[in-house]
């Protein structure tokens, strides 16, 4: 199997490539020229690696570039042209999309600027403050009732009183800033026309990975999400890479908007500081003995933080193995020194009060003296242009687009690609699109869905709706109080036993804008396979074809077109064609008619298309793509 | 095309493979479940060892504190501990030996200190250099040092190095109590991923969880598919699927009381290790379980004595207490044991945090521990005492901790394979294990 994973054949030149390079411009057809002589060497197809017939290569695009058809999207594509729908999806802007637009409108916070965000986090963190300052005082009016706490029966948030806060009026905006982000990305994946936009908008939120758990990331990556991510896909890499190093929740979440050299601070300064701490309370540890004890000593600020030098190099740019050292680090974190954000507005803000002006050498560039601002805009150069830096990304794409052990050929071709063209990531995504290797038989249905993909494309397989719904919950596995945030939505999920689709990816694994480690989700698709994983999926279909998630409309009886429900055998030709496009194995076909000759003593009856629309979503087949 | 076990290895070593190999558990596993009813109490001699990783890099100053040493005060003016006077009070450190001192907020294990039943291994971790979470949490987990070639957990080859009775052989024999299976676990040995017991079932849900064997339709379909998906990724692990609902369902997990007074955190770690001591008292034949907690790279406001670190403690602490007591005397059978992928920098940064370090501090919990002390060399706080200038320099390395336990908690034969290039002496053993 190994041997023939890594044997990509393919025809030598693709007719897509062919047709298509006429419409694009001249530099994108040098690269797609490159990349087909590049193949000259590639293998043919053999018999045991059939060519992928037209039909198999529109459904490989809806299912790679895409969230997996919908009903009637083989055939659309079929009747325009796969090369014309591969053309308009590299030109997003190009397709319509307004239907989805009015259906995201009611998101009112998605729609704030940075400020704004910035402005919810800090009512609610001052809401939150009268709150403790409240409950303070409540608990020092009860104080008989209080006693030290014993060992092994403590509550988690054992800082906070025994008795229930009170209730809440309503959810805080800053966390329905998250349930809004969440919720509008699963609608544009189920709604978009802008499949492979929404795609892309994936890979790089997850290469750029935020953490929204993080102090004010949940809102910030609201500006994030939209800024950086989305306005930048299809850009140049360099200016993705800026955008995300001047993104307010990135500085946050490594923390580089703390990052600064360390200096004196003079007497002014220390006497305002400490008005400072006094004004703001609870929220600053006071130091008294500490401050009463040396008056005398210069009090010393910041001092570098090396947490976003490391991850810009290992995750976002070089790669752990791209060659930099612990030295490099410290330099490049010594460069970016001073980026940080405004603490008013909420905004990116370089301070050169807080910048180190000295000479740095970063992957053997000299950095010059006083540079300020250009140091770190020196770095994004050199890391953005470097052959490691080209090599990790195409590496990554390749991965997520073609296969789990990409090609080191494509990869190799990619990799030249965004080096020649200085990192346009359209040209890029082209010369992996219009690859052998990406229409391949290996790599036809060779990968794993992850969690969201999954329940995307069953939502989209089953013509599932979206509907809008008066409450947006959002798990307490977010950090995120449920219960006393979300309290009527909640209270109404449980009730019901009905989750949302949000909940329902969360439970699978993936909970969006939510992974905690800078890494990001993986690309290699195998990881997702585990046991309790399969079974939450299993669930999911099953949920999903009995009307049990909250938010998705789903009506299983129209997949049948009609078929009578008392001829089993038909109704599961339609569910294949509707849901699998024929791709069900003969062995899954033969268990599923057992199945359903078996549910009444082998008295062979009416059909009940829920249930069978959930194993079919269930099915090995429709876990792959 | 046969899957093999080494070609399941090469493909990122998932779950359970039975392709073409015999199965690698007997039916008999499902004649234990009649114990799992009774109120049996002993673990019938199994030996169970619980890994726990602190995922962030924690700060072992903190936990572990070397009050004793002039140079940690000097180096953490904002952040460190008080010792342990009478005017520091309960913002003091808990003394343990007139040199360490527990940080308060760990107070919880404090008795199992005092009774022996814990140890602590001060300045422990791994000689890798590496500042990276993610690497050094790869290497750790699978038992290497700046190694990436070897793509299996050290956990997961540790238990193909433990003598195993097919017929005895569950589903259950490695849990992790996360919905992804962690590296640690990734390998040869198949291995559960399971975020919530009560949602382990297909069609279960939160209410319609009930004991027995699957009868719904929708279920025995999936199995049905994923029975004949031969050759598929998915194949194997459909399978294990519905072998570990089955025996699940018939523990009956909605019913648990945790007994002898013991209180979970209602946390994240407090309820995957409440679903551990479940899962252990149930007897459907746990060895190894997982389990994870998070929110220790502290960059930025650590704390002291109170805040960010410490109401991490509070958690940890409560949590491990809370298993200890819960499994009374099953604990003679288990053993915990703590990691993190490296420490951190001795000296507080600008921010009253702490960035990435090297060495940190492990602890080893269980009814067969040699415990009430702190091993490891203390190798100092001094500038020139320091790893790289900087960080606590390692006195232990984490293999001879890992080894030690494999070898003479779960009885592994050979801990040379476990540890590949690598020579494990046990001279280097700390003598942990009664």
């Amino acid at each position: 199997m190994a041997a023939q994973r890594n044997n990509y054949g393919g025809p030598v030149l693709n007719p897509i490539a062919m047709d298509t390079s006429r419409s694009i411009h001249r530099a994108d057809m040098l690269v797609v020229l490159c990349a087909a002589f590049a193949l000259a060497a590639a293998p043919q197809p053999t018999t045991d690696n059939p060519p992928l017939t037209d039909r198999e290569k529109i459904i490989h695009v809806l299912d790679r570039l895409g969230y997996g058809p919908r009903p009637g999207d083989v055939e659309r594509i079929a009747k325009m042209g796969l090369d014309r729908y591969l053309d308009q999806q590299l030109h997003p802007e190009r397709i319509d999309d307004s239907e989805l637009e009015s259906d995201l409108a009611k998101f009112d916070i998605l729609k704030m600027d940075e400020t704004g965000l910035f402005q919810t986090f800090r009512d609610d963190q001052e809401a939150q403050r009268q709150r403790q300052r409240e409950q303070a005082a409540a608990a020092k009016a009860g104080q008989s009732e209080t006693n030290t706490a014993s060992v092994g029966v403590l509550s988690a948030s054992n800082q906070k009183p025994a008795q229930p806060p009170p209730r809440r009026e309503g959810p805080r905006r800053s966390f329905l800033a998250v349930a809004e982000l969440q919720n509008a990305k699963i609608i544009s994946a189920v709604e978009s026309p802008r499949q492979f936009y929404e795609v892309l908008v994936d890979f790089w939120g997850n290469h750029f990975n935020i953490d929204v758990r993080k102090g004010p990331c949940r809102v910030l990556k609201v500006a994030d999400d939209r800024d950086v991510i989305r306005a930048h896909v299809f850009g140049r890499f360099r200016d993705l890479l800026e955008a995300s190093a001047k993104s307010p929740a990135m500085l946050h979440y490594l923390d580089n908007f703390q990052n600064a050299a360390a200096r004196v601070l003079s007497p002014n300064e220390i006497r305002r500081r400490q008005q400072q701490l006094a004004q703001s309370g609870a929220a600053v540890p006071a130091q008294p003995a500490q401050a009463a004890g040396t008056p005398s000593q210069p009090q010393t600020v910041g001092g570098i933080n090396e947490n976003y030098a490391r991850e810009i190099m290992e995750l976002h740019t070089l790669g752990v193995d791209g060659g930099y050292t612990q030295k490099d680090v410290q330099e490049v974190a010594r460069c970016f020194t001073g980026w940080t954000v405004d603490p008013q507005s909420g905004e990116f803000r370089f301070t050169p009060r807080r910048h180190d002006n000295g000479e740095k050498t970063v992957l053997g560039h000299d950095i010059p003296a006083n540079g300020g601002i250009n140091d770190g805009e020196m770095v994004l150069d050199i890391l953005a242009s470097h052959p490691s830096t080209a090599r990790f990304i195409a590496t990554k794409l390749c991965r997520r687009f073609v296969a789990d052990d990409p090609p080191p050929a494509l990869v190799d071709r990619v990799a030249n690609v965004f080096l020649q063209t200085g990192g346009d990531l359209r040209q890029v995504y082209q010369a992996i699109i219009y690859s052998p290797e990406f229409f391949s038989r290996q790599a036809f249905r060779a990968k794993i869905k992850s969690p969201f993909e999954f329940a995307v494309s069953a939502v989209r397989a089953t013509g599932g709706k979206i509907v809008s719904d008066d409450f947006l919950p959002v798990d307490k596995r977010l950090g995120i109080e449920a219960g006393a945030t979300f309290g009527r939505g909640m209270d109404r999920i449980a009730s019901a036993r009905r989750k949302s689709l949000n909940i329902e990816i969360i439970e699978m694994g993936e909970p969006l804008f939510a992974y905690q480690a800078p890494t990001g989700y993986t690309e290699d698709s195998r990881k997702w396979v585990n046991t309790g994983a399969l079974i939450a999926r299993m669930n999911f279909a099953l949920a999903l074809a009995e009307h049990k998630i909250v938010d998705v409309s789903v009506t299983p009886s129209d997949l049948i077109h009609g078929a009578d429900i008392d001829k089993p055998g038909l109704v599961l030709d339609q569910l294949n064609a509707a849901i699998l496009q024929g791709e069900m194995s003969a062995p899954t076909r033969a268990t599923l008619e057992k199945q359903l000759t078996g549910n009444d003593g082998g008295n062979a009856s009416t059909v009940n298309p829920a249930e069978l629309t959930a194993l079919v979503l269930g099915s090995p087949e429709f876990q792959r793509h | 095309m046969k899957l093999t076990r080494r070609a399941f290895l090469k493909r990122g070593g998932l779950a359970l493979v039975s392709v073409g190999a015999v199965p690698l558990w007997g039916p008999s596993f499902l004649q234990q479940l009649v114990f799992a009813a009774g109120p049996t109490r002993a673990t019938s001699g199994r030996k169970v060892l619980v890994c726990i990783f602190q995922r962030g890099a924690l700060d072992g100053l903190s936990m572990v504190v070397p009050y004793g040493d002039p140079h940690y005060y000097e180096a953490r003016s904002d952040i460190a501990i008080a010792q342990p006077t009478q005017s520091a009070g309960p913002s003091g450190v808990i003394d343990l030996d007139g040199f360490f001192g527990f940080h308060p907020n760990m107070a919880a294990l404090l008795p199992m200190y005092r009774s022996g039943h814990l140890a602590l291994i001060q300045a422990c971790g791994s000689p890798s250099a590496s500042r990276s979470h993610f690497d050094a949490q790869d290497f750790m987990e699978c038992g290497v040092v700046d190694d990436k070639s070897t793509r299996t957990g050290w956990l997961n080859r540790a238990l193909l190095e433990c003598p195993e009775d097919r017929a005895k052989l569950t589903p259950f024999r490695a849990v992790s109590m996360t919905a992804m299976l962690p590296r640690t676990l990734q390998g040869d040995q198949e291995a559960l991923a399971i975020a919530d017991l009560k949602e382990f079932g297909v069609g279960a849900g939160a209410a319609g969880f009930a004991p027995g064997p699957v009868t719904t339709g929708a279920a025995s379909g999936f199995e049905g598919m994923y029975e004949t998906a031969v050759g598929d990724l998915l194949h194997g692990t459909g399978k294990e699927a519905f072998d570990a609902i089955g025996m699940l369902h018939s523990a009956d997990p909605t019913k648990y009381k945790p007994e002898n007074g013991a209180s979970y955190p209602n946390s994240e770690f407090g309820r995957a290790l409440l679903q551990i001591a479940q899962m252990i008292k149930a007897n459907i034949g746990v060895e190894v379980a997982f389990a994870e907690v998070g929110g220790w790279d502290t960059h930025a406001n650590q704390g002291g004595a109170t805040g960010q670190l410490a109401n991490r403690f509070t958690d940890f602490s409560h949590s491990l207490a809370a298993l200890y007591q819960d499994l009374g005397d099953r604990m003679n059978d288990v053993v915990v044991l703590t990691m993190s992928e490296f420490g951190r920098t001795v000296r507080q940064n600008g921010n009253r945090g702490t960035d990435h370090g090297h060495a940190t501090c492990f602890t080893v919990m269980g009814g067969p521990v040699r415990g009430g002390r702190v091993y490891g060399r203390w190798p100092g706080l001094a500038r020139e005492q320091l790893f790289e200038g900087r960080d606590l320099m390692l006195t232990t390395d984490y293999r001879d901790v890992f080894a030690e336990l494999a070898q003479n908690h779960l009885g592994a034969r050979d801990v040379n394979r476990i540890f590949p290039n690598h020579r494990v002496n046990p001279g280097n053993y700390h003598g942990l294990l009664a």
